[in-house]
């Protein structure tokens, strides 16, 4: 039994996009989503760690993110249903078989997230009423621990549809009369590179995020801090590159077949390939920048390159899956049957939306700026 | 069929999408309604100069937030993770007819966790006209993101002429979306009033304030459970006729309708006799009381509204044994584990010397199988095609009891006839020589006649 005969048969209803304008909305709302998630995946470790640091400045930084968890994690999960959607649409044919085989795991991410949440929460409720007892404390870590464990379901569950040749052995292996088990966790190096790559990355964004709260949102803490916490960007900067860097390249050279290797050291995925690797020296140079005290422009600067050096990590992912894919099915395949009205309602409400988010935002940054403007 | 299924012990696989989502419901209204009643009682604090009515407010949109924005979310992220592994062929169907609605749906998502984190952690920072209209923003796209969903689950019940020429927005104005529509945004205002009344029961000291809230969010309630009303009716009148039926048919679900019919007249009657006309009466245990009513209401509602969809998970579209309702006259002639993605792996796999000739499967072979590898064979028959809505022996409408005492013949006139036994099973979608595998295995599983029962006819003088 060959894997390639475990593929669903191309859908009925056609492609509502053109695959390119699928794929795009997938890699941009994944570069989304990780841009905020990685401020809980590595995040809330870190804050917790400074949190329990003896300098000042660093408790007080662990208390900003901590402060600031509960939107964040909110708009990061809701961010992540944008990829999901999409992925969905394009890879259908390896997405449902692979998160049915590992169900009971893939299931237990939604769980955990509740817990996870509610433990920041309650950390969270402490921090602000200047109470943190032992418990908020254990709610803290239970729900860091949580998010990173979660963090490696969905590594697992991703390496997993993409390993289509595998999937014969774990359905045999875990399936009752044919029926899935849903107990085929897939753990393999690929997998634990990849979750420690993601960690890795997640760590640099921090390390931006120091730099844009102390430059954009820390008016009402002393200048000394600001200068303090904006240097501490640099430092982490790089140890998060750095285990990027390692885990990357054991991922890169560890676990990829020749053709892939090949493939994307030749040709113009090259180019791809080396932007990713190049792609957060941008952003790691901005933060050495702004080491002695950032300025808003700067502060924006990062985060922008940032924002760039994760949408290049996005659109390499999105290709190395695609060629890892390539033996088992084309996801542009499927035929058109486009709803351009749809679609551009979409479009346009999205505009929209941003526009309205943008005019609330404003006006929570000019009260906000109105409090720590003194009065003349 | 296309995907491999999720074996389930004792539940079944698609009972789990029903626990998660009627847990999902108990939050998802109140976060429609009760963004409206913040904003609307925001704004009349305000207006009135009521600083304690403002305070009261505060609390309560902490409590929202800690239950939608954390508790809803998460569940309804819960939702898209099991549609997707209960019922794949149905969610990708889905996915693909709507997945721009879905995707505006999210938009409004962005805007209203923008506008419920302003909103509360700016209170009283922000001058009080943003502060109503960050409000209303927020209410507004609540209440859209419902209509959105409302459109893409009414569509499951009837998709009206989408079959015929699957244009977008015939599927998504269907015959059911304006009555659910009507129904789901009178369940919000509803439910928002009673989760208020529980809030305002155990929070709120002032007794003359208690009585203010009792009264004013009476008058939403008692709308939001006229709503339910008209738009439930409408749901009945613009049922599909199999639906109708299966409501008429089966005493579970007739009794259970009867349930949200006498639950949301006593909801009304105790809501004009309690907050509305008496506010004095909210006490933590009428609080307690009306949220519990109107949680059975959606529970008994949502199971109803779930269940007269059989044989279908989308009317007309996907049978809820995961097959394409325009692929059985295929699948019946090729045969279901040839046809199925999974079953054809597995006999390939486990029967490849015994029934694969060329490259096919020969239901020819079928018969000479020895009786074990037939009720093998049966039992992965039972998994793909029965599994969705039974158990085998234990659990979720397990086959095993409801075929108590049932000889052979009978088993096989039934797994050949089902949708004749009953109209709201899916037909059967194998072999003659399948069907007789499916009856082997459930011939091991049938139990006896219960003994001891007489009906004076046993024989004898």
């Amino acid at each position: 039994m060959g894997p390639e005969q475990l593929l669903a048969p191309t859908t009925t209803v056609g492609a509502p996009a053109p695959y390119w304008l699928l794929v795009a909305l997938k890699v941009l709302g994944f570069t989304l989503h990780i841009s905020v998630m990685h401020l809980w995946f590595a995040g809330i470790v870190l804050a917790l760690g400074w949190r329990a640091a003896r300098s000042d400045f660093a408790r007080t930084m662990g208390g900003r993110l901590m402060n600031q968890m509960p939107l964040i994690i909110s708009l990061g999960v809701n961010l992540g249903i944008v990829p999901l959607l999409f992925l969905q649409v394009s890879y259908y044919k390896v997405f449902y078989p692979a998160t049915i085989l590992m169900a009971w795991p893939w299931l237990s991410i939604v769980a955990l997230l509740m817990v996870a949440y509610y433990g920041v929460y309650y950390y969270v409720t402490g921090l602000r009423a200047g109470r943190l007892t032992r418990l908020h404390h254990g709610a803290g870590w239970v729900a860091a621990l949580l998010f990173i464990a979660i963090g490696f379901l969905f590594s697992s569950g991703m390496s997993l549809m993409e390993r289509v040749d595998v999937w014969p052995e774990s359905w045999q292996k875990w399936s009752v009369a044919g029926a899935s088990l849903g107990l085929a966790m897939h753990v393999e190096p690929g997998t634990v590179a990849r979750w420690a790559m993601m960690l890795g990355l997640a760590v640099t964004t921090v390390a931006v995020w120091t730099v844009l709260d102390s430059a954009l949102f820390a008016g009402r803490e002393s200048a000394d801090y600001r200068r303090w916490a904006a240097g501490i960007g640099a430092p982490l900067y790089l140890v998060g590159l750095i285990a990027y860097v390692i885990a990357g390249s054991l991922y890169v050279f560890g676990t990829w077949l020749g053709p892939l290797k090949q493939e994307m050291f030749s040709g113009p995925h090259l180019i791809l390939t080396v932007l990713t690797a190049v792609g957060p020296g941008l952003a790691l140079l901005l933060v050495l920048m702004a080491r002695r005290g950032a300025t808003p422009l700067l502060a924006i600067l990062a985060g922008v390159a940032q924002l760039g050096a994760l949408a290049l990590h996005a659109i390499s992912r999105q290709v190395v899956q695609n060629l890892k894919l390539a033996d088992y099915m084309l996801a542009s395949a499927d035929p058109p049957n486009y709803q351009w009205d749809v679609l551009i309602l979409f479009l346009l409400l999205f505009v929209g939306g941003i526009v309205l988010v943008v005019w609330m935002i404003g006006k929570a940054a000019a009260a906000y700026k109105s409090e720590i403007t003194p009065s003349r | 069929m296309h995907y491999p299924w999720w074996y389930v012990p004792g539940l079944t696989a698609p009972m789990l999408i029903a626990v998660i989502a009627v847990i999902h419901m108990f939050v998802s209204h109140y976060a429609v309604g009760g963004g409206l009643f913040l904003a609307v009682e925001t704004s009349h604090a305000y207006r009135t100069g009521n600083q304690a009515y403002l305070d009261y407010l505060r609390r309560h949109a902490w409590f929202f937030i800690l239950i939608t924005v954390v508790f809803g979310a998460i569940t309804g992220v819960g939702i898209w993770w099991i549609i997707g592994l209960a019922s794949p062929l149905a969610t990708q169907m889905l996915i693909h007819i709507f997945v721009f609605g879905w995707a505006i749906e999210y938009v409004f998502f962005v805007i209203e966790i923008a506008a419920a984190f302003i909103f509360y952690y700016f209170w009283g920072r922000l001058d009080p006209k943003t502060h109503v209209a960050i409000g209303w923003i927020y209410a507004g796209a609540a209440w859209i993101s419902l209509v959105l969903i409302t459109g893409i689950t009414a569509f499951m019940l009837h998709p009206g002429g989408w079959v015929e020429n699957q244009n977008f927005w015939v599927g998504f104005l269907n015959p059911q979306f304006l009555p659910q529509t009507l129904a789901r945004t009178g369940g919000a205002l509803l439910l928002a009033s009673l989760y208020v009344y529980l809030h305002a029961s155990f929070k709120c000291r002032d007794p003359e304030l208690r009585d203010k809230i009792g009264r004013r969010s009476a008058r939403p309630a008692l709308l939001g459970a006229v709503l339910v009303t008209v738009g439930g009716l409408g749901w009945l009148v613009f049922l599909p006729p199999s639906a109708r039926a299966a409501l008429e048919t089966a005493a579970p679900l007739s009794i259970l309708m009867a349930v949200v019919f006498a639950l949301t007249v006593a909801v009304f009657v105790m809501l004009y006799l309690g907050p509305y006309r008496n506010p004095g009466w909210l006490s933590p245990g009428f609080g307690i009381l009306l949220l519990a009513c109107g949680f059975a209401v959606i529970a008994a509602g949502e199971f109803v509204r779930e269940a007269v969809r059989k044989p279908y998970v989308s009317y007309n579209v996907v049978l809820s044994n995961q097959m394409l309702a325009a692929d059985v006259g295929r699948v019946r002639e090729r045969g279901y584990l040839e046809s199925g993605v999974w079953t054809r792996a597995w006999v390939r796999a486990n029967y490849q010397r015994e029934l694969i000739r060329g490259d096919t499967v020969d239901e020819g072979f079928m018969p000479t199988l020895p009786h074990d590898a037939q009720v093998d064979l049966g039992r992965v028959l039972f998994m793909h095609h029965c599994n969705d809505c039974h158990a085998a022996e234990v659990g979720m409408s397990a086959v095993s009891h409801l075929q108590r005492g049932w000889t052979e013949d009978y088993v096989r006139e039934v797994v050949r006839n089902p949708e004749k036994v009953h109209f709201f099973m899916p037909p059967w979608q194998g072999t003659e020589e399948e069907a007789e595998l499916l009856t082997r295995y459930l011939m091991t599983i049938t139990p006896d006649y219960p003994a001891g029962m007489h009906f004076g006819t046993e024989g004898g003088s």
